[in-house]
């Protein structure tokens, strides 16, 4: 009991400030997605213009970001901030080795997650999970599997001398491992190889038999 | 290198395996380095709509083998009653030892230390030939098993050519 009566206060506290950190992180999105939709106002609200600093501003810290990946984010948006968001400045400064690492108390703004982005996340999420479903639903054929294309493509005698000249080795226990595990190997393909000749085989002849069957149905048409 | 119980046995299984492999079957450990993780070949019986084709599959052994049984998985499509659309293998073999919760299966048709790959790899074969009705994995197939047999065994024949590249 005396565990409830802690937990649930300390439960609405931890509600009330994710609540409010949410609020605080998409409160500047949400406002100008809802204030656009009335839109049509003409001129730009504040929120607009705070987006479009926001936009300037990541579009910045991106530019330099791919000239120094070195430099960290927080280091950047800090000399953005300290010279008036000049690109150019900061770049000659990251360049002169004259950035100042930012004080611990600077909290830059998080990563923009516009909703295009947050859309094309969620895209790209479920793209992602239908190609894992597809995966797991979809497997590759043996052949493909164990990469046995170049083994199947040479002449069908020559595989048949070598499983004839492997077959007594393939019965024994090599105490080399590394041969054991070659030996399974080779066995283990030599098992699906076969088996595709066969069905080859199977399919040719039944393919043989339905031409004949098709052709005399045809003969006979005529 | 010392080995543990789990895998001494296993060595052991996968040498008498490889001096007298059943027919049909290649079996080993994927490699040597991790002999809890093997990874089977299994040939369809003839006579059945498995005929013909070949089913890789991995079984993962506890690190209590051979108390407990491994766990044994399709890596290919397989249609089959007792399969899961994962390729979870659902046989009596496979189960834990003692008696079935359910009193479906006697203690002796489940696993116990005395079982080996071997013996799962042979029952696994025999379930492809001849599907457990009782306890279906994947009801889907379970119903056209029983109510579409035609069309079961053309589905399976297909994914069989399939699976072959062909």
């Amino acid at each position: 009991m005396a565990e409830e009566e802690i937990n649930i206060p300390s439960l609405v506290i931890v509600l009330l400030v994710t609540g409010l950190a949410v609020r605080y992180f998409f409160f500047s999105g949400n406002a100008s997605s809802a204030n656009r939709q009335p839109g049509g106002t003409g001129g730009a609200t504040p929120e607009e213009l705070q987006r479009r600093r926001e936009r300037e501003r990541e579009a910045a810290v991106e530019t330099i970001q791919q000239m120094f990946p070195q430099v960290d984010r927080r280091t950047i948006l800090w000399d953005l901030q300290r010279h008036g968001g000049n690109l150019q400045a900061t770049t000659e400064r990251i360049l002169a080795g004259r950035t100042e690492t930012p004080p611990i108390t600077f909290q830059p703004p998080p990563p923009p997650s516009s909703p295009e982005t947050t859309a094309a996340a969620q895209q790209s999420a479920a793209a992602a999970a239908a190609s894992k479903y597809a995966e797991k639903k979809v497997h590759p054929d043996l052949i493909t599997r164990y990469n046995l294309r170049d083994k199947l493509a040479s002449a069908p005698s020559e595989d048949a001398g070598t499983a004839a000249a492997g077959a007594p080795k393939t019965g024994g226990w090599s105490s080399n491992r590394e041969e054991r595990q070659s030996l399974l190997r080779k066995r283990r393909d030599q098992m699906i190889i076969e088996a595709r000749r066969k069905m080859e085989a199977k399919i040719a002849a039944e393919k043989t038999a339905a031409a004949a069957a098709s052709g005399s149905a045809a003969a006979g048409d005529n | 290198m010392s080995l543990n119980v789990a895998q001494r046995r296993l060595l052991q299984e996968y040498r008498a395996l490889t001096n007298n492999p059943p027919e049909g079957i290649t079996a080993g450990p994927i490699s040597e380095d991790d002999l809890l993780h093997w990874e089977c070949l299994i040939q369809g019986p003839e006579g059945t709509p498995f005929e013909g084709g070949v089913f890789p599959a991995e079984l993962k052994f506890p690190n209590d083998y051979p108390h407990m049984p491994p766990t044994m998985k399709f890596l290919g499509d397989i249609f089959h009653p007792n399969v899961y659309p994962s390729g979870l293998v659902c046989i009596s073999i496979l189960h834990p030892p003692g008696d079935d919760p359910n009193h479906y299966e006697t203690a002796s048709e489940r696993w116990s230390p005395i079982q080996s790959v071997e013996k799962i790899l042979l029952s696994v074969m025999s379930m492809l030939a001849e599907p457990n009705d009782e306890s279906p994995a994947n009801v889907e197939a379970a119903k056209m098993w029983r109510e579409k047999r035609s069309e079961y065994e053309a589905r399976v024949k297909a994914s069989v050519r399939a699976s072959l590249g062909l």
